[in-house]
């Protein structure tokens, strides 16, 4: 099995990014450390190893995602639809790491999306593997791997 | 039609790709789980379902067994919309009855393409 690379997170979070949601990112190889609320989601899975993602962001990026994501303008519903939206985001991530980490003939399982925010992320103890994409609003959004060893 | 998907972003998302993509559906009805599909499939009229896999209560595959076993529902076609999978694990669900499976991300044309494959219109469905 191939190591888990940041070229690997950033391609899938970019991908991800521009097929579901039509934004277009670039990779930030440097990002700021986070300043006010960052909303934060986990998800676990279960293939040949074990681990979880992590998706770390500002609640206006995911105000920017949920607004692509449903076609409506920024604004009130956008704000609302913030923390679902990156909830969704990251199961759809979720899936398309195990099929291109693991591998489509690889039984694999995900967890179900779970979110909160706060004024900094929590610490990912056992983090992998990180990679940030900054959209052009300048909003930042880190994809982090934790992969269990066995 | 019936969009079964814990998220509330996905079931909008699937609303406006239905929109976007031409089919005529009178109504759309929405379902969180699959325990809250199974209560308006018993309420409504179904022509289709489009069902997530990974949900609380009752996940899609728990659905389309309870469907399939169901004598008023197993004629009621249902299309697995989930996250991408493990090959084995969509036959599993194939197996279990649904008809067709859509990975997410998709473009309205693709579900498009597999409503029109599995109701044979593109418009006209009144539920």
């Amino acid at each position: 099995m191939p190591e888990p690379t940041v070229d690997l997170l950033t391609d899938i979070l970019g991908t991800v990014l521009q097929e579901s949601a039509f934004i277009f990112a670039e990779p930030d190889p440097e990002p700021e450390a986070w300043e006010g609320e960052v909303l934060t989601a986990r998800i676990a899975f279960e293939s040949t190893q074990g681990g979880s993602l992590r998706l770390v962001t500002s609640p206006r990026a995911a105000a920017e995602v949920a607004a692509n994501m449903l076609g409506i303008d920024p604004g009130a519903e956008a704000d609302a639809n913030g923390q679902a939206a990156i909830s969704e985001l990251l199961n759809v991530l979720g899936g398309a790491f195990l099929t291109r980490f693991f591998g489509a003939a690889v039984p694999s399982q995900l967890g179900l999306p779970a979110t909160s925010v706060g004024t900094s992320p929590e610490p990912a103890p056992h983090r992998t593997c990180a990679a940030a994409v900054r959209l052009e609003s300048g909003e930042a959004i880190v994809l982090e791997l934790d992969l269990e060893t066995r | 039609m019936l969009v079964v998907d814990d998220s509330p972003v996905t079931r909008k998302m699937v609303r406006r790709a239905l929109g976007l993509c031409g089919l005529e559906v009178a109504q759309v009805h929405e379902a969180g789980d699959g325990a809250e599909a199974l209560d308006q499939l018993g309420r409504h009229h179904i022509d289709l379902v489009l069902a997530d896999i990974n949900m609380p209560v009752m996940n899609g595959i728990e659905l389309v067994e309870r469907m399939s076993s169901d004598p008023d529902l197993c004629g009621v076609p249902v299309v697995i919309v989930a996250t991408p999978m493990s090959q084995d694990r969509v036959e599993h669900v194939l197996d279990r009855g649904a008809r067709a499976y859509l990975a997410k991300p998709f473009r309205p044309e693709a579900l498009r393409d597999v409503v029109v494959q599995i109701l044979g219109t593109a418009g006209g469905s009144d539920a």
